[in-house]
């Protein structure tokens, strides 16, 4: 059983990483996917006059602002655009995909943070009104069911609170969570660089292995959004997952280069 | 602007308060929320943990 991210950022092609679940789920292996929705997000917004806003929290993580209207977007492009086209490109190579959000069936369910801190011109402040939260539970029930009928589930980021709001959350976090709940062998986080820099942006200075003990250490390394991809690492390690792997989603065979070790690997 | 804390009951002034900044009260020290600008109230700021938003 294996977990794959898809970042939502530019570069990853959607070709090499498809065509690569399809190999892989030819050969009986069980697979969940998970993407990212970001750059569709910000493309709909500006179409539809509603511009993103990233907001950096005091920790130093930036998240996209969610409003009503901004989640509204949010999910035209997650579910709307993104998962449906991901759900075609593998039906087309013959994978039978079935697109869910993380609100269908209770699949991912968590807290809604209706208020968040950030940090705006160097003052502290609370932004209310906001649909985002933390993946608490997730509904393996559910996958297995699918998994075990050879279904391919494509998720995308959302999940519900337990009053039943529909909420924008992290997707490598979310992945983490699914991985550990199901005790996936492998979580393979794709996204536009080769793995883990140790000075971002030089992508030769790949780090190549990190010791599970060693990952929250590795954080330091991290720049932007790929510190929650090694928080969500760390949480999978903690979960039972016994390796993670961040790899270049740009490259051709991209799954089977990072089972080959090419990458970040943790364990 | 003036108002006191919620939680101590310090008499505290802002110059320019913008509603939703956390301010800190010089006397105990608790983390304060900017309610209203005019007159300014304040309210103890909640305690959020990170915010997972992808």
């Amino acid at each position: 059983m294996i977990v794959i991210k898809i970042g939502g950022s530019s570069g990853i092609n959607l070709d090499h990483v498809c065509a690569d679940i399809g190999v892989l789920a030819k050969s009986g292996k069980q697979i969940v996917l998970m993407h990212g929705t970001g750059k569709e997000a910000d493309a709909l917004g500006e179409k539809l006059g509603h511009p993103a806003r990233h907001v950096t929290s005091p920790q130093g993580f930036t998240s996209r602002y969610t409003d009503r209207d901004t989640l509204e977007v949010f999910v035209m492009a997650a579910c709307g655009k993104v998962n449906t086209f991901l759900v075609e490109r593998l039906q087309k190579l013959g994978v039978n995909a079935i697109g869910l959000s993380g609100v269908d069936g209770r699949l991912l369910e968590g807290t809604r943070k209706d208020a968040i801190r950030i940090v705006e011109n160097g003052r502290q402040r609370i932004l209310r009104d906001d649909y985002t939260g933390r993946v608490e539970k997730v509904n393996a029930d559910l996958l297995r069911a699918l998994l075990e009928r050879a279904y391919v589930p494509v998720i995308a980021p959302l999940a519900i609170s337990y009053q039943g709001d529909a909420i924008n959350v992290d997707g490598d976090r979310a992945a983490a969570m699914i991985a550990g709940a199901l005790g996936a062998e492998q979580l393979i986080i794709l996204t536009n660089v080769p793995g883990l820099l140790r000075n971002f942006p030089d992508e030769a200075s790949l780090i190549a292995r990190i010791d599970r003990n060693r990952v929250e250490a590795s954080i330091d390394f991290a720049e932007g959004r790929m510190k929650k991809k090694v928080l969500g690492a760390s949480e999978a390690l903690g979960l039972g997952v016994k390796q993670v792997i961040f790899a270049d989603g740009r490259v051709e065979q991209p799954l089977q280069r990072a089972r080959e070790g090419k990458g970040t690997v943790i364990e | 602007m003036q108002a006191n804390c919620p939680e101590c009951e310090a008499e505290i002034t802002l110059d320019k308060p913008m509603r939703g900044e956390i301010i800190v009260c010089p006397d105990c020290g608790a983390e304060l929320e900017v309610t209203s600008e005019n007159p300014l109230a304040l309210d103890l700021a909640p305690q959020e943990e990170e915010d997972w938003g992808e």
